[in-house]
């Protein structure tokens, strides 16, 4: 597939406004190419609201209380981060059907440094109560997120990475689980969410090179998150690895160890993210990943260390 | 306005007063000062015909839209809500209590008290949005015209001025901004914290017509209004209705930490006494 996840979600977005006039969209001085379709064809139901993104949050609340259903769009991390207070009270309290699109996932911004780059964003929204949030991972997930997000506007937040991936998806799959089992394994299961759910495939390859059969789980919704299908199909191999480009500290592998723990599961957990510190001077996304140990090789080694065997 | 209608808002002002003390006295929480600067406004907002509502229907489709953004001053507002039949006496009593609707700052479901439109708690979201409902009405085609009330110490957050920018951007002619300019924050003066003089002139600055008011007096607050619903300006509005915070009560008034007073029992008794003259 050639489009990215963030053009095939506002491609299909696209449409439905074109549908339904009641759909709004609302961006921080932010774009992209398939945005401007929008903006150009649908002036009237786009809105640039300039670099303010409490603004954002607060105008998108007013629009919504009119009946409005609308979508904010911002680079990472901005959209969460700098209007967290209006989201808490506005989508979280009182339930604002708003929607809430961020680009940039993890070191998506690579070389743009720390303040460009969402590592904590999955914590910071995981704590609000009533939040849907939903990472893409590839351009048919992101296509159905317009879909899914427009028939329950409720308070949702999306994240996109920047990059282009390979499809893990068939067009019109049901997204409705929250979870997305996409390889079966023997040994260990994989846990991951967006970029790291690629590479998932290519560390299973260098394990089955070591005879390790690992299966791979997407954890595309982290929440509502489906405990019991991450369950069922976690305890099938006593082992999780959880990867992620979050703060380890904070990520997807301390919400899935709390669920573990809670439900007393004989399942040994190991996670592996980002170190509790920022990277500045990090170069490209490759290098970011070597230098946190999140990287192919990093990965399969700490594994097989974990499984106590010598790479 | 006739006299007789005046005379009624007057003491309307009384009776929310005395309310508010007394419900704040007896739940020993509440903005006392920072409600009592804003009765007039509100009394005039809701008993004096300057909002729009059905109380028959509450979600009409056009009824003009409130925000209450300088929550500290919402206690102000129940009493006059339930005078009106929004909602039963009972809420009132269950003030702050177990299970009650009516918090200091603001509803405490996520429904919204009946009658507003909002009222938060947290400060400097009323006005984006408020602009965000104008905005709305506009590309509705709407005749409903929303007002939001500030508080003056609310106008440091800068969510207010972002909201401002925009408002006056795109000329939502169909918002009113009043600012209850008391002249106190929490613990000091405004102008002593960080001065907001000029006031007017930074509202006008964003695209804002702006009128400043003695908003104790209700001429001066219904003559602002007098076109409210057939505004020919294109630009919002913002009325800076300089008022005393706390009036009314001598313990209060002017004193730069009456915000969180809640009078005692020797001291209410005076207090009471002060709001009859």
């Amino acid at each position: 597939m050639n489009l990215s996840m963030r053009d095939a979600f506002l491609d299909e977005l696209y449409d439905i406004a074109r549908e339904d006039r009641q759909v709004i969209f609302i961006s921080n001085d932010f774009g992209a190419p398939s945005l401007d379709k929008f903006r150009k064809d649908l002036p009237g139901q786009f809105i640039h609201i300039g670099i303010a993104e409490q603004n954002m949050v607060n105008v998108a609340t007013g629009l919504a209380m009119a009946g409005k259903i609308v979508y904010i769009y911002s680079i990472a991390p901005f959209l969460p981060l700098r209007c967290f207070e209006q989201i808490r009270v506005h989508l979280s309290f009182k339930k604002a059907p708003v929607t809430g699109i961020m680009v940039g996932t993890g070191y998506s911004y690579d070389l743009s440094g720390p303040t460009h780059q969402a590592l904590e964003d999955i914590a910071i929204m995981n704590s609000l109560p009533g939040m849907t949030i939903l990472t893409a991972s590839d351009s048919a997930m992101g296509k159905a997120f317009a879909r899914m997000t427009y028939e329950t506007p409720g308070a949702n937040y999306i994240r996109f990475d920047r990059e282009k991936f390979p499809s893990l998806y068939k067009e019109g799959e049901d997204f409705s689980t929250g979870i997305g089992v996409l390889k079966e394994g023997r040994d260990l299961t994989i846990v991951a969410t967006g970029i790291m759910t690629h590479q998932a495939f290519k560390v299973a390859d260098k394990l089955a090179g070591h005879s390790i059969d690992a299966g791979i789980i997407d954890l595309y919704r982290i929440k509502p998150l489906n405990e019991e299908l991450l369950i069922d199909t976690v305890r099938k191999t006593k082992r999780i690895l959880v990867i992620e480009e979050n703060f380890v500290s904070s990520g997807i592998g301390v919400i899935v160890s709390g669920i573990v723990t809670e439900r007393g599961e004989d399942l040994k957990i190991k996670r592996i993210g980002i170190p509790d510190r920022f990277i500045s001077q990090g170069g490209d996304r490759n290098n970011l990943q070597r230098l946190c140990g999140l990287d192919v090789d990093s990965i399969t080694r700490k594994t097989l260390e974990w499984l106590g065997k010598n790479g | 306005m006739s006299r007789d209608k005046m005379a009624e808002l007057e003491k309307k002002s009384k009776w929310a007063r005395q309310e508010i003390l007394d419900m704040c006295t007896r739940a020993g929480e509440g903005r006392i000062a920072s409600a009592f600067s804003c009765t007039e406004v509100l009394i005039a907002l809701f008993h004096g015909g300057i909002l729009n509502f059905d109380i028959s229907k509450l979600q009409w489709d056009e009824r003009d839209r409130f925000i209450m953004s300088k929550s500290p001053g919402v206690v102000g507002l129940y009493p006059i809500l339930c005078d009106l039949g929004f909602f039963p006496d009972t809420e009132l009593e269950k003030y702050c209590r177990d299970g009650s609707l009516l918090g200091p700052y603001g509803g405490n479901v996520p429904g919204d008290i009946p009658g507003v439109e909002a009222a938060w708690g947290s400060l400097g979201h009323g006005l984006g949005v408020g602009a965000g409902l104008a905005l709305a009405g506009k590309m509705d085609d709407k005749k409903y015209m929303t007002v939001v009330l500030l508080g003056d110490g609310e106008c440091y957050e800068g969510a207010i001025w972002e909201a401002a920018m925009f408002a006056g951007h795109h000329e939502l002619n169909n918002l009113v901004a009043i600012v209850d300019r008391n002249g106190i924050c929490t613990i000091d003066f405004t102008e002593n914290c960080l001065r907001l003089e000029p006031f007017e002139a930074k509202w006008q600055a964003f695209g804002w017509d702006a009128v400043t008011i003695d908003g104790h007096s209700f001429n001066e607050i219904f003559n602002a209004f007098k076109d409210f619903h057939n505004r020919k300006s294109n630009k919002p509005l913002a009325v800076i209705a300089d008022t005393v915070k706390g009036k009314g009560i001598s313990l209060l008034e002017n004193n730069p930490m009456g915000h969180i007073i809640i009078p005692s029992a020797e001291q209410l008794q005076k207090a009471r006494e002060e709001l009859r003259q």
